[in-house]
């Protein structure tokens, strides 16, 4: 699926390798702009399936990324957005997921180099899924009341969760770990009984469901 | 900048023309200038600024002094007996607020006379309790230096009273050759007692008995009419320096307050380098890193993998293997480089504590309670001091305690940021003891100590063994 991709990124070396990679994939990149106000003419203009947003961006290098993509999730919720920082704040995070989970992800920039995995990740935000970098549930996880609860799961329904967290899919979760699709579905069951949530077979909620309850 | 004027605001004898160059001119000039300020200086601003001081100074001077003196004779005289204490002292302590009075207002006149604003001392130190609050009052050094001033102001208002009388008298002679022509045309013969002079030196007085005479006395009247203003500055200028030291914070308080001044300044621009040290290295060194294995990916993935690329020549092969390697140790660098510039400035600081210390919970492997309520924000190193200092405790939690739960409050009220990390572990931490194992000095409680005393702020430990073990940090919002 082609997407038409906005790229917010102050650092020109970042902004243009994005670029030259997406268009490389066959993906339409309608703009590639330096900071968040040029960023909100672009989306209102172009209407882009995906935004690629920074979070330190000038004029004051802090969060003013993270802001506009919060303001762009509320007023184009079309618009897929995901958040690329060289940092994962879990604060940021939680600011970023109390708008839904739904079209956004949050991503280490390092996780660029895995080309395949962060176009996949931008495929699943464009169509309105989720992508959360690893270390966002791994800190989200941490800063849970319910650590003695996810201490009870077996080692391999923690990741399994982690990847639920992350925003995959079942047949996504059974390819990373290299285990049957049935083995996956008997896991995920597994984690819905010990942590007492609902389960659900919709990835988005299903997503929104684990968050809750590490946001806890 | 009122301070640069004492001495040198007009030309003065000594002042501009200090270098000598060869050839007659430059004397010519030296000679005209030196003349034309001696001339002018009577009649400059400054010149009658100094005239109204030493003028306006002379009563406040005899007053102060007769009143100190009385006064603190009288407090000090009842205070030597109990009973006379009950009198004695309130009336001490009034005397010294009066003196503090008196010397504020020397420093005002000084101030409008003279040009010369010079800093109120430091009030009392409150005491605690009835007789720690009177102690403290009749302790205070800045009111005892006020009595100094007032005592020692009596014979510089003598003087100065002297050199504005010079200047009167001065003007005085200078009309003898006026007022000679109106009243001493008497008949030849006519015995008149000769008039005395009033030059008010100890020695050479003289009387003037004809009207030749009286210019004389007219030479010496105009001497003294350009001399004295030279004489009222003298003792202005002595007077200045008086109040400068008697009346003012005194040297050791104003070298703290310079000292605390620039410590502040070294603080703050300590966290401005390392904030924009981390601001350069992410968006130079980082971004670099992440578009050199971006494109490491890239070439990855053209090289394609390894089952596809069964058929390949072994040179493609290998290099697909070196392409990896580069992408897997770039991938590294950048994770390092983070942590490395976390531990510079955390960026997350530039949104505020609150965010930050959830970030610092959240990466804790023991896991944290957090409560912030800091409603106004601290200035930039505080807040850093502040971070680090939840940081470095936290990891003590980890390393160290044993602990199950810990928690981290922050409250900022009354210009005082309360940070508090406490923990359920098994206590025992000390001081002097540093983290424990493998730390080296600087490092630990020490050095996170020292770091909050570089803003006047406080650690303070309680860690009995057993546990629990709360960490209480102090300090000033704004440094």
């Amino acid at each position: 699926m082609a997407m038409r991709v906005v790229i917010a990124e102050d650092a020109a070396i970042l902004r243009e390798g994005l670029a030259a990679l997406l268009t490389d994939r066959g993906h339409e990149v309608c703009a590639a702009v330096a900071d968040a106000e040029a960023l909100r003419g672009a989306v209102a203009s172009h209407r882009p399936d995906v935004a690629i947003v920074d979070i330190r961006m000038p004029p004051t290098h802090t969060d003013e990324g993270l802001r506009a993509a919060i303001e762009l999730r509320r007023e184009h919720p079309g618009t897929g957005v995901l958040v690329f920082s060289q940092y994962i704040e879990a604060g940021y995070a939680t600011r970023l997921l109390a708008t839904g989970s739904a079209g956004v992800g949050y991503l280490l920039k390092e996780r660029v180099a895995k080309v395949a995995e962060f176009t996949d990740a931008l495929t699943r935000v464009a169509a309105g899924g989720t992508a959360l970098d690893p270390e966002v549930v791994t800190q989200l996880a941490r800063a849970s009341r319910r650590a003695d609860d996810l201490a009870a799961l077996t080692p391999r329904e923690r990741e399994v969760l982690s990847l639920m967290a992350e925003g995959r899919s079942n047949a996504a979760i059974a390819t990373t770990l290299v285990i049957g699709a049935g083995a996956v579905e008997k896991h995920v069951a597994g984690i819905f009984a010990k942590l007492g949530m609902p389960p659900s077979e919709d990835d988005n909620r299903r997503v929104l469901a684990v968050l809750a309850y590490l946001n806890q | 900048m009122a301070s640069t004027t004492p001495m040198t605001g007009t030309p003065s004898p000594s002042s501009p023309p200090r270098r000598r160059r060869p050839g007659g001119g430059d004397a010519v000039a030296t000679v005209a200038a030196v003349a034309r300020a001696a001339v002018e200086t009577p009649f400059t601003r400054r010149a009658w600024g100094e005239f109204a001081y030493c003028l306006a100074g002379f009563p406040l001077g005899v007053a102060g002094f007769a009143g100190t003196v009385v006064l603190l004779a009288l407090g000090a005289g009842l205070s030597l007996t109990m009973a006379g204490m009950v009198l004695g002292v309130p009336l001490l302590i009034g005397v010294l607020a009066l003196v503090r009075g008196l010397g504020a207002l020397h420093r005002r006149l000084a101030a409008a006379l003279l040009g010369e604003r010079v800093a109120a001392p430091p009030r009392p130190r409150p005491g605690r309790g009835l007789t720690g609050r009177l102690g403290a009052r009749l302790r205070d050094r800045a009111s005892w230096r006020a009595v100094a001033y007032l005592l020692v102001k009596l014979p510089v208002g003598i003087l100065g009273l002297y050199s504005v009388a010079l200047w009167g008298g001065g003007l005085v002679n200078m009309t003898y050759v006026l007022w000679w022509a109106g009243f001493r045309h008497h008949p030849p013969g006519t015995h008149l007692r000769p008039v005395p002079v009033l030059t008010l030196l100890p020695m050479g007085s003289f009387q003037v008995a004809t009207f030749a005479g009286t210019f004389a006395a007219f030479a010496v009247g105009a001497a003294t009419v350009l001399l004295a203003p030279w004489l009222v500055r003298a003792v202005a200028a002595a007077d200045l320096r008086l109040v400068r030291g008697l009346l003012g914070p005194g040297a050791l308080a104003e070298r703290v307050r310079a000292l605390e001044e620039t410590r502040a300044l070294a603080v703050d621009d300590a966290a401005a380098t390392l904030r924009r040290l981390e601001r350069d290295l992410h968006d130079g060194t980082q971004a670099r890193l992440i578009a050199l294995a971006m494109n490491l990916g890239l070439a990855s993935e053209k090289l394609g993998d390894g089952d596809a690329g069964a058929g390949q020549p072994p040179e493609v092969a290998r290099a697909r293997e070196l392409v990896a390697s580069a992408h897997q140790t770039a991938t590294e660098a950048i994770a390092e480089l983070r942590d490395l510039a976390r531990g510079i400035h955390p960026p997350v600081l530039d949104t505020g504590l609150a965010d930050a210390l959830a970030t610092l919970a959240a990466r804790s492997a023991v896991p944290v309670r957090l409560s912030v309520e800091i409603p106004r924000r601290p200035t930039a190193a505080i807040e850093t001091i502040a971070y680090f200092c939840a940081a470095e405790l936290l990891a003590n939690v980890t390393r160290h305690s044993g602990a199950r739960h810990a928690s981290v409050d922050a409250a900022g009220h009354d210009g005082v940021l309360r940070l508090r990390v406490s923990d359920d572990g098994r206590g025992g931490a000390r001081l002097d003891t540093g983290t424990g194992a493998g730390s080296g000095s600087g490092s630990g409680l020490r050095g996170l100590a020292q770091r909050v005393r570089t803003v006047d702020g406080s650690l303070m430990i309680s860690s009995p063994p057993g546990g629990p073990t709360v960490v209480s940090v102090e300090l000033p919002l704004h440094a």
